[in-house]
């Protein structure tokens, strides 16, 4: 194998394994055809177009099966994210819970929906309960103080009602997803990230006598992943991102209709983004086509 | 998509041809990329425009030829209509007007 073989061999990676299967070695091909004699290094021109090709056959990959299923799915993995990223700057205090709460987001990444709902309604039960300062389950001293990821005491801005919003939705998902007894996908590691990162407090960018606190890289976390889903929506055409995204701003509209007297015009600036965001997974499937590929 | 649908009016091609038919077509203008052609032509293929004529072997990696269907031919004859009709706008040798100020100047 030539340096040059194995550089595109690497930029290959860029696309989804089972494309890579099918044509990897068909692309390879035509790459080592065009390349000039000598040459070890692929030029810029090609590997920006492996690297955007990548990209968008992925992304356009993901649009296969039944596709209120998918977005239901993907929408209960986001909510699920963010209900592990409530409890995990509060490890030490709740070591058992916080796992169970990560199994739960592993075995929804992993499509085992019935094994997912009773991880959910246990933990959902916990975090419900430490909402409410009650202790139906075990003993836990009240508040809860945080470990350096996070900058106020667990569930210290939220009612019992946003907590169990965002738990029952999750749970009603997952009945639905188990009813229907066909797998969903399997999803990306890369959800574990993104609940750890939603997990950081971040830098403040909110004033800081704000009754209620939303977390810098939250937001950003919430940015990137409802970005991917516009570009999802946009290439592939197909309502399942609106679906999902949908789901997810309803769990965050209704933590913050619930203080809707302490919002700030941050707040609200940052409800604007997800809204925007959302409605474009909605409409980017229906945007005119200006030509057959489009 | 309009090169690589006139590249495949002469018969089916794997994708290096095509690539090549596509520089020559153009005059050098156009040259994609292997993965934007193949995004291209993947695209192409899902929306039944061109499909895949075969399968080979060469140097123990696969190869696909693509032809263009029906569709695909009546999709690239009806853009080159609609260009040539706007190239007309601005390319007619002689309109109403310019004969006019011709005569009078």
């Amino acid at each position: 194998m030539t340096a040059l073989e194995r550089r595109y061999r690497r930029l290959l990676l860029a696309y989804p394994r089972q494309y890579r299967m099918a044509h990897g070695d068909e692309l390879l091909d035509v790459l080592l055809e065009s390349a000039a004699p000598g040459q070890s290094a692929p030029v810029l021109r090609e590997v920006w177009g492996l690297l955007l090709g990548g990209v968008r056959t992925r992304i356009t990959h993901q649009a296969t099966g039944t596709a209120w299923a998918d977005g239901l799915h993907l929408g209960v993995t986001a909510v699920s994210a963010v209900n592990l990223a409530a409890l995990l700057p509060f490890t030490g205090s709740l070591p058992l819970w916080t796992l169970l709460s990560a199994l739960a987001l592993l075995a929804i990444m992993r499509g085992w929906t019935r094994t997912a709902f009773l991880l959910t309604l246990a933990t959902g039960v916990k975090a419900v309960s430490i909402a409410g300062g009650w202790q139906p389950l075990d003993l836990t001293l009240l508040p809860v103080y945080p470990s350096p990821l996070a900058d106020h005491p667990l569930f210290e801005t939220s009612s019992p009602l946003a907590v169990a919003v965002g738990y029952g939705v999750a749970l009603s998902g997952l009945a639905v997803l188990a009813w229907r007894r066909q797998r969903p996908r399997v999803r990306s590691w890369w959800w574990l990230v993104a609940a750890l990162a939603a997990a950081w407090a971040g830098p403040s960018w909110l004033p800081e006598d704000t009754p209620f606190p939303i977390s810098l890289s939250k937001m950003a976390v919430e940015v990137v992943a409802l970005g991917l889903a516009v570009a999802g929506a946009y290439l592939a055409r197909d309502p399942r991102w609106a679906l999902a995204s949908g789901i997810y701003l309803v769990v965050t509209s209704g933590d913050l209709g619930l203080h809707g007297d302490q919002l700030t015009r941050q707040h609200l600036a940052y409800w604007g983004v997800l809204v925007v965001l959302t409605l474009a997974t909605a409409f980017a499937p229906y945007r005119q086509r200006r030509h057959a590929l489009d | 998509m309009y090169f690589v649908l006139t590249a495949l009016r002469g018969g089916p091609l794997h994708g290096h041809a095509i690539s090549k038919s596509i520089k020559e077509l153009s005059g050098g203008r156009v040259q994609p990329s292997v993965g934007t052609l193949y995004g291209i032509l993947e695209r192409l293929n899902e929306r039944g425009v061109i499909a895949v004529d075969r399968e080979e072997t060469v140097n123990g990696r696969n190869r696909r030829y693509f032809r263009i269907t029906d569709e695909g031919q009546a999709l690239v004859e009806a853009e080159a209509r609609r260009m040539q009709e706007a190239a007309s706008l601005v390319l007619r040798p002689t309109t109403f007007a310019s004969l006019v100020r011709r005569l009078t100047a």
